[in-house]
């Protein structure tokens, strides 16, 4: 974790006779949770992912959930599995954010520690999420069945 | 820093694959988001990845994820401090409940994926 992102302000600084005063910097606490849990699922989750549907299904080693119409949509409808797919994609993407926005600064891209990069890649992150959302509520309609 | 000073020395040149390997596992996730999708053709249109090219796109990127897996989970050792009974738990049992979870979410994620084919 190579990016110094404080959890508290120092404000004030230079006031009232040198005191200081600390206050919780809530949007530090919300980003570096996401990007703790993003790799956490990230790394927990994702390599059987790849694994099952990303080569052991599509050679036909193993039947697997996606390689059919109506086993994939029978799942996909199960308001958990959407609740899990959200979390399994959407998470890491705040993660990954992070980490290429910072991989470009330690390449040598000083742009990428400016506010632009930053709208882009935490948007992006945000952008992926509400794309998710969005697909998983109306690619298959939620069933209880 | 001077240009290429990452492949300087092998730990800096893995420290820069490290957090590259966000890149190919957002491009994986970008797939499967495309892959849940397809399932809006219908029974008539649903037709899932198979070629040889998605597989060995798929095992290059398993490569990343699995290296990801093994230095993020590596690193609870260093971040997380746990007492119990005002001892420390050693860093080297946390970073092995960290890959014990691992192993088990694999288990239960793969019984899944296949078990709900049938």
């Amino acid at each position: 974790m190579n990016a110094e992102l404080p959890l508290s302000h120092t404000v004030g600084e230079g006031q009232g006779e040198g005191r200081h005063r600390h206050k919780p910097a809530i949007a530090h606490l919300f980003w570096w949770f996401m990007f703790a849990q993003g790799g956490v699922l990230a790394a927990i989750l994702l390599p059987v992912h790849i694994l099952i549907q990303g080569i052991l299904g599509p050679l036909g080693i193993v039947p697997v959930v996606d390689r059919h119409y109506d086993t994939w949509a029978n799942v996909l409808g199960n308001p958990l599995v959407k609740l899990y797919l959200l979390v399994l994609i959407a998470f890491p993407f705040f993660h990954f954010a992070h980490r290429l926005r910072y991989l470009l600064v330690d390449l040598g891209v000083p742009a990428a520690r400016g506010v632009p990069a930053q709208i882009v890649f935490y948007g992006g992150a945000v952008a992926v999420t509400l794309g998710t959302i969005y697909i998983l509520l109306t690619t298959v309609p939620i069933s209880f069945g | 820093m001077p240009r290429g000073w990452w492949t300087r020395r092998s730990n800096y040149f893995w420290y820069i694959v490290r957090e590259f390997t966000s890149l190919p596992l957002a491009l994986w996730l970008l797939w499967f988001l495309l892959e849940i999708r397809r399932a809006q053709d219908g029974p008539s249109g649903y037709h899932p990845h198979s070629s040889l090219g998605f597989v060995i796109f798929s095992v290059i990127v398993l490569l990343f994820a699995l290296y990801h897996s093994v230095t993020f989970l590596s690193l609870a050792g260093a971040i997380l401090h746990f007492n119990v009974a005002d001892r420390p738990i050693p860093s080297q049992l946390i970073v092995l409940s960290q890959f014990a979870a691992w192993a088990a979410a694999s288990v239960v994620v793969g019984f899944v994926l296949i078990y709900f084919a049938r």
